[in-house]
């Protein structure tokens, strides 16, 4: 379970003008469920490319549980996000001609930490996902099926947040309806941060507390009425 | 991680056979002009080899070793034949034997020789046995005629234009076990009845009991002979008599009467006594002769015995020392073809990186993926790397198996037209090769694979 500290932090691209992302100062607290929502062009994708270390900040502190991650070189952050986020994303980025178990261990036995224990988890995981064939090769599957696969291998090497990018905009109302729960559940059964990116109203309105994204700003951060109520 | 390679390689398997197979052409390129050049110069040597010094009239040394040791139809210039007859008496020849060539039977040439040279060249007969008499053949081994048939000798060949000679037919006794050389597609017969049929050096007594007719024909270089050369022929006579197998006597005997009708039918030309007992004493002055293969008796004597045969008229050359000369040319040839060979290998890696380069960059979507989802990028590096490294090394390997295979073919071939036998086989200096080629692959293998670890994987994500 990990807590997210932003001060004054700033991305910008070479031959743009201004910054395409600029966050004065927002803190996630350990355990919560926050939406992230607005247009397209807004930052969402570069605030999760940064918060997951897959790119670097310009300036300004990115600071999860006491690890600065704009400080360090891209293998450490590479090992980082390897430790702590769980990425769930809209196009799944599954990968043909292995098997839904294999998939999910595949980032797992790349890094070499793929124990027995690990193996072990990964087949609970396919359960807990209401998978029933681990051998099933991924391209014979639904898409609500792959994005279970994918969650399932998020959660793999347990980690201290979930970033899900739009993870049902791919899906019809029902795997996506499903997908959500699943997401949510699991998230709260293992007391993990959860930041999820959608436009999918259902899935937002279940989530703690919603920020929105525009023109690389924060414009509104709001805590959510069922919560709230 | 060889799972998720064999999971892409699987996806992408049209791309990746074509990889395998340039990859395996140009391999197997270089591989055959290697192995073949290699065939083409042990297999001369060893057909040079039993040949030590060979001696012929002044002219070209290349030539004399072409027309000798590997049966190459082309004139030579006549030596007197005292030559012959000063080096059988020389102390430091073990044996001295005159070879004609010139006439030629269903393709194979005809050469004439003597039995000495015979047995001390080729390990035995395979089947039947040597000539006894002048109407009498033997065969090389790779020469399609049954023992027991016919030869009848045209001269020059069939593909200049040659005219068979009438009358001439010998009986083929015996074929000789395989040399693997070009001897083993050639017709062996007694050097005298080359010599009868083209009118040289006929014996003054047999003509006028068998075949007065041809008499009239016999050169200045034969009378010569007739001179001398009467006493001995009936002394040699008499031991081939006694030599002789009884069986190989009385079959050569039956067929060689029926040969010898046929002679007298065209008296015109020259023919042949089937029945003549074959005289190899050449101590006397003998007709002309194209080459002569001296075995001397020690290194020393060779040297000395070339020497002395150096000179304005006679030429005396080791086969192997001219081989080694026309090595040279060969050598040229091979560094062109090797050239070439390299130039395609260099080819298909230049395509090769550009085909990977662009592949990667098609990736580039999985390999982000592949990093965002925690993979560390020294696998996303081994995993480029070692997906085209394996297609090159299979490729590789596949090349060496088709290259050998490619020069099996063409020394079998060659075998076949020229009686040669190519050993084609892999040497330290081919696993030498390989191993180039395998670590020149490893490092082209790693320019994607830089690539591709070098690429952020946000980038990647969003394309």
């Amino acid at each position: 379970m990990l807590s997210l500290r932003i001060e004054d932090l700033a991305k910008s691209f070479p031959g743009l003008s201004g910054p395409v992302l600029e966050i004065a100062s927002l803190t996630i607290t350990p355990g919560s469920r926050v939406a992230v929502t607005g247009g397209s062009g807004s930052g969402k994708s570069t605030f999760v490319n940064l918060i997951t270390g897959l790119e670097r900040a310009t300036s300004g502190k990115l600071v999860w549980n006491g690890d600065d991650i704009s400080r360090v070189s891209e293998a450490a952050r590479d090992r980082w996000r390897a430790r702590h986020v769980g990425l769930v994303m809209q196009d799944f980025h599954l990968f043909p001609g292995l098997s839904a178990f294999e998939n999910i261990l595949l980032p797992a036995r790349l890094a070499r930490v793929a124990d027995a224990v690990t193996i072990g988890r990964a087949r609970e995981l396919l359960a807990t996902v209401g998978l029933l064939r681990p051998d099933q090769r991924i391209e014979t599957m639904s898409r609500g099926e792959m994005q279970r696969v994918a969650i399932a291998r998020a959660l793999l090497r347990k980690p201290g947040v979930i970033v899900a990018d739009e993870p049902t905009a791919s899906l019809d109302a029902e795997a996506g309806e499903a997908v959500g729960r699943l997401l949510l559940d699991l998230a709260e059964q293992a007391g993990t941060t959860l930041i999820v990116v959608s436009h999918d109203q259902r899935l937002i309105n279940r989530l703690d507390r919603r920020l929105t994204f525009q023109a690389g700003r924060i414009v509104s951060d709001s805590v959510s009425d069922e919560v709230a109520a | 991680m060889m799972r998720f390679i064999l999971a892409d390689l699987r996806r992408l398997w049209a791309g990746a056979t074509v990889v395998v197979l340039l990859v395996a052409l140009a391999t197997a390129l270089g591989v055959t002009v290697t192995l073949q050049e290699r065939a083409l110069r042990l297999g001369s040597a060893r057909a040079a080899d039993k040949f030590d010094l060979v001696i012929g009239a002044a002219g070209s040394e290349t030539q004399l070793v072409l027309s000798s040791v590997f049966l190459q139809p082309a004139p030579l210039p006549l030596m007197s034949g005292d030559v012959l007859a000063k080096l059988s008496k020389d102390p430091r020849v073990a044996w001295a034997a005159p070879v004609g060539f010139g006439d030629s039977f269903a393709g194979y040439p005809l050469v004439g020789t003597t039995r000495s040279l015979i047995s001390s060249t080729v390990s035995g007969f395979a089947e039947g046995g040597m000539f006894g008499k002048e109407g009498e053949a033997v065969i090389g081994a790779a020469v399609k005629l049954p023992v027991g048939g016919e030869v009848k000798p045209m001269h020059g060949s069939a593909a200049t234009g040659g005219e068979t000679h009438a009358g001439v037919a010998y009986r083929i006794t015996g074929r000789l076990q395989p040399t693997g050389t070009p001897w083993d597609r050639a017709i062996l017969v007694p050097i005298q009845a080359v010599w009868h049929v083209h009118g040289l050096g006929h014996e003054h007594g047999e003509e006028e009991e068998h075949d007065g007719e041809a008499a009239p024909a016999i050169t200045r270089a034969a009378a010569t002979t007739d001179e001398h050369g009467h006493s001995l022929f009936e002394a040699v006579r008499e031991q081939d008599h006694e030599h002789d197998h009884g069986h190989v006597h009385e079959a050569a005997a039956a067929a060689g009467q029926g040969e010898h009708g046929e002679g007298e039918e065209n008296p015109d030309h020259h023919g042949i006594d089937p029945d003549a007992p074959i005289v190899e004493d050449f101590a006397t002055d003998g007709p002309g002769l194209p080459a002569v293969l001296v075995k001397p008796k020690t290194i020393a004597d060779a040297y000395k015995l070339r020497q002395e045969y150096r000179n304005g008229n006679t030429l005396a050359v080791f086969p192997g020392e001219v081989l080694t000369n026309l090595y040279g040319t060969l050598g040229d040839a091979k560094l062109v073809l090797g050239a070439v060979a390299a130039g395609s290998q260099g080819l298909v890696a230049a395509a090769l990186v550009l085909v990977t380069v662009t592949h990667i960059a098609q990736r580039r979507r999985q390999i982000g993926a592949l990093r965002a989802f925690g993979a560390p990028r020294s696998s996303v590096f081994a995993i480029v790397w070692l997906e085209l490294f394996l297609l090159i090394a299979l490729g590789v390997g596949l090349g060496f198996l088709i290259g050998l295979f490619a020069a099996q073919m063409i020394g079998s071939v060659f075998t076949d037209q020229s009686g040669i036998v190519l050993p084609v086989g892999f040497t330290d200096e081919d696993l030498k090769s390989a191993m180039l080629l395998l670590a020149t692959s490893a490092v082209l293998a790693a320019i994607p694979a830089v690539l591709a670890y070098r690429q952020p994987p946000a980038a990647a994500l969003r394309a």
